[in-house]
């Protein structure tokens, strides 16, 4: 597969401000690549420079083929589909759709024809005639994505296109930008910080912090293979538990700084003595004793129906999910982990021990 | 005066009275004085009969009188070429400013304030100053222009017939362009900035954005600025007081000057209620087409 998106050091400043650090990326053509990371980290930033709406202070672009790195927007044939869809409020659904083509002044009859086959795709048929603010908020939405499919660029661009939905629609319209993308096929720039949208939609999911690229994978490997606390925490949820601990003297297993100092058998051996972080994600802790266990006392129980979550009274409280029910009255509750879910992270650097 | 009692008990009513007041104001200082104004162009009006209401009925005399007049031709053209001219001028010196503010650079707010300098001072001030940057002999204007070369002859910007119109005009429009640069300021400032990236990324150039976002999406602003213009400019009566007196020969006589003269200088008064109703008629037109073509705006 050929890179369709290439990205080389970019850097970007405002003012004193440094929002994009050294920014390396190769999203292949047809991938749907999904930016996460807390709020400021810089992903709109990185799609609104993508898109060639920020200028970059260095580094290069490159698009298929071509150096885009100063190029306009207009002329990179890319679509974008704006958080707040950005509609053009004085056009109705055709014209908003037809925008592009009839700027290319394409024939009347091929933009007709391409106007009724994307209000099919995406469901606008019967509101063509209408103006957005005649439509609801997921209307609005499908005709932002209309906009964008019917121009047919070399690659999309979303910018947090589904958070002004409700939960449900949300849930709904992330499976069908998901099935729109596999029949289009075209290279897909997709910006959340919800990182479950991340997780389920993308193919790639790109973690950002504070303008700097911390991870690229696939879900399941960022879930699986987090290579610093701040990835393993920031993907998953509920998020992952952090206990400081040392490794036992022999390197088999970590000793975790909690009341009894109960110690966890390692997969794989560790470095002796060293200070570490230990990752526990509250659905890898099983309740009851097989192996590898820990008896914890419990602040509080919530339960959902489905499951139950457990928050423990200890100094960095530990949140157990279990399928199970978990009575009232217990005092304390003993959960167990298999070696192979232990994270173990360089307490000082935060990078996954391997 | 119960309604009183009530509103100062429990606010019963208190609608009722600013309407009351509202329309009094209206009966006394507007319907009435046009009702009079209308009234009046059908009577022979003179000094003498002035004071009472009991005056001769001469049906459209009047009306025939004026039009008929060999100045009043020239005088409907100068009109026509004062409006026209200031309120096209008005409106593409006022919408280039505007877009001009729009950027970001130093000083802007602090030239913005400058340019409403015109806003605030008295028409009749503006006049006597722009009576000193055309003077003939020592004025500003001619000075600046033998200076750079442009002309070499003195341009006598308010005596000369063919040029008082014109120097009236240009005044008038220093005039306007505050007022339509802050009207339209606030429209561009309206737009969304998301609007002009999506259009950017659907491949529009700056010019067909201009086109297809910028003026279409100022639509409400650009019919009030025109129509208000419109309105504003017959109104104009200071600068033509100041500037010219309608003269030199009616060369740059208006109709709402004129109608002044007739009036008040010649006391015809009938005559001069002819023309004020004439134009009265002209701005309720323009501020129905206004007022019909905002009702279907497309609001967001
Ligand atoms: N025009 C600007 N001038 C100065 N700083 C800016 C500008 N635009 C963004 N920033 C800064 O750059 C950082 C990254 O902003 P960005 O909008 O990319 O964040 P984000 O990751 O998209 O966050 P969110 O999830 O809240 O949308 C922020 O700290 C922001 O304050
Ligand atoms: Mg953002």
């Amino acid at each position: 597969m050929t890179s369709q998106i290439q990205l080389r050091n970019i850097e970007k400043h405002y003012g004193a401000y440094h929002a994009l650090r050294d920014i390396s990326l190769d999203i292949p053509e047809g991938a749907f690549v999904a930016l996460v990371g807390p709020s400021g980290c810089g992903k709109s930033t990185l799609l609104r420079t993508i898109a060639g709406l920020e200028g970059i202070s260095s580094g290069e672009m490159i698009i298929g083929d071509q150096d885009v790195t100063k190029l306009a927007p207009r002329e990179r044939d890319l679509a974008m589909v704006f958080q707040s869809y950005a509609l053009y409020p004085h056009m109705t659904v055709r014209r908003n759709l037809s925008y592009a083509m009839r700027l290319k002044r394409r024939p009347k009859a091929e933009i007709a024809e391409a106007v009724d086959q994307i209000a099919k795709i995406t469901g606008l048929s019967e509101l063509l005639d209408r103006y957005p603010r005649e439509l609801s908020g997921g209307q609005r939405q499908r005709v932002a994505m209309g906009r964008a499919i019917i121009r047919q660029p070399r690659a999309f661009l979303f910018d947090e296109p589904l958070s002004n939905l409700d939960a449900a629609l949300r849930v709904h319209m992330r499976s069908e930008i998901r099935q729109l993308h596999n029949r289009i096929g075209a290279t897909s720039v997709y910006v959340t910080h919800d990182q479950i949208e991340a997780m389920t939609m993308a193919d790639t999911v790109v973690v950002m912090r504070a303008g700097l690229i911390e991870q690229v994978g696939a879900p399941l490997d960022l879930y699986d293979r987090p290579a610093n606390k701040f990835v393993a925490g920031f993907i998953g949820s509920p998020a992952m538990n952090f206990v400081d601990g040392r490794i036992s003297g022999d390197g088999g297993s970590v000793e975790l700084d909690l009341a009894g100092a109960p110690s966890l058998a390692l997969a794989r051996p560790a470095t002796p003595g060293q200070r570490v972080s230990v990752g526990l994600r509250p659905e890898h802790l099983e309740v009851g004793a097989q192996g590898n266990s820990l008896t914890l006392p419990v602040a509080l129980v919530e339960r959902t129906g489905a499951s139950s979550y457990v928050l423990t009274d200890t100094p960095s409280k530990i949140l157990v999910c279990t399928a199970g029910r978990v009575g009232d009255d217990v005092g304390q509750i003993i959960v167990s982990i298999a070696p192979e879910n232990i994270h173990l992270f360089d307490a000082e650097t935060g990078i996954a021990l391997r | 005066m119960l309604v009183f009692k009530n509103t100062f008990r429990d606010g019963v009513g208190f609608d009722a009275i600013l309407v009351t007041l509202a329309l009094g104001y209206l009966v006394l200082f507007s319907a009435f004085p046009l009702v009079y104004n209308l009234v009046m162009s059908f009577q022979e009006v003179d000094l003498f009969s002035l004071a009472s209401f009991d005056r001769p009925f001469v049906g459209l005399d009047n009306y025939e009188d004026v039009l008929t007049r060999t100045e009043a031709s020239s005088i409907f053209f100068n009109t026509v070429k004062f409006v026209g001219i200031s309120v096209v001028a008005q409106l593409v010196v006022g919408f280039a400013l505007a877009m001009f503010f729009q950027l970001d650079f130093p000083l802007n707010t602090w030239l913005r304030g400058l340019f409403l300098a015109g806003w605030i001072m008295p028409a009749l001030v503006v006049g006597a100053v722009w009576s000193w940057i055309f003077a003939g002999d020592f004025g500003v204007l001619n000075y600046m222009l033998q200076a750079l070369g442009i002309t070499d002859a003195k341009i006598f910007w308010l005596s000369n017939p063919d040029v008082a119109l014109y120097s009236v005009i240009i005044a008038n429009i220093w005039l306007g362009v505050p007022f339509n640069m802050i009207l339209l300021s606030v429209g561009l400032a309206g737009i969304p900035e998301d609007v002009y990236e999506a259009a950017q990324l659907d491949g529009a150039s700056r010019i067909q954005r201009f086109f297809t976002i910028t003026l279409p999406m100022m639509r409400a602003q650009l019919g009030a600025v025109i129509s208000l213009g419109v309105i504003f400019t017959l109104q104009q009566f200071d600068l033509f007081a100041a500037l010219t007196q309608g003269g030199p020969a009616n060369s740059s006589n208006v109709f709402q000057y004129w109608s002044w003269q007739l009036s008040f200088q010649y006391y015809e008064i009938g005559v001069g209620s002819v023309i004020s109703v004439l134009m009265i008629l002209f701005v309720v037109f323009v501020a129905a087409i206004y007022v019909r073509s905002t009702r279907h705006e497309q609001v967001m």
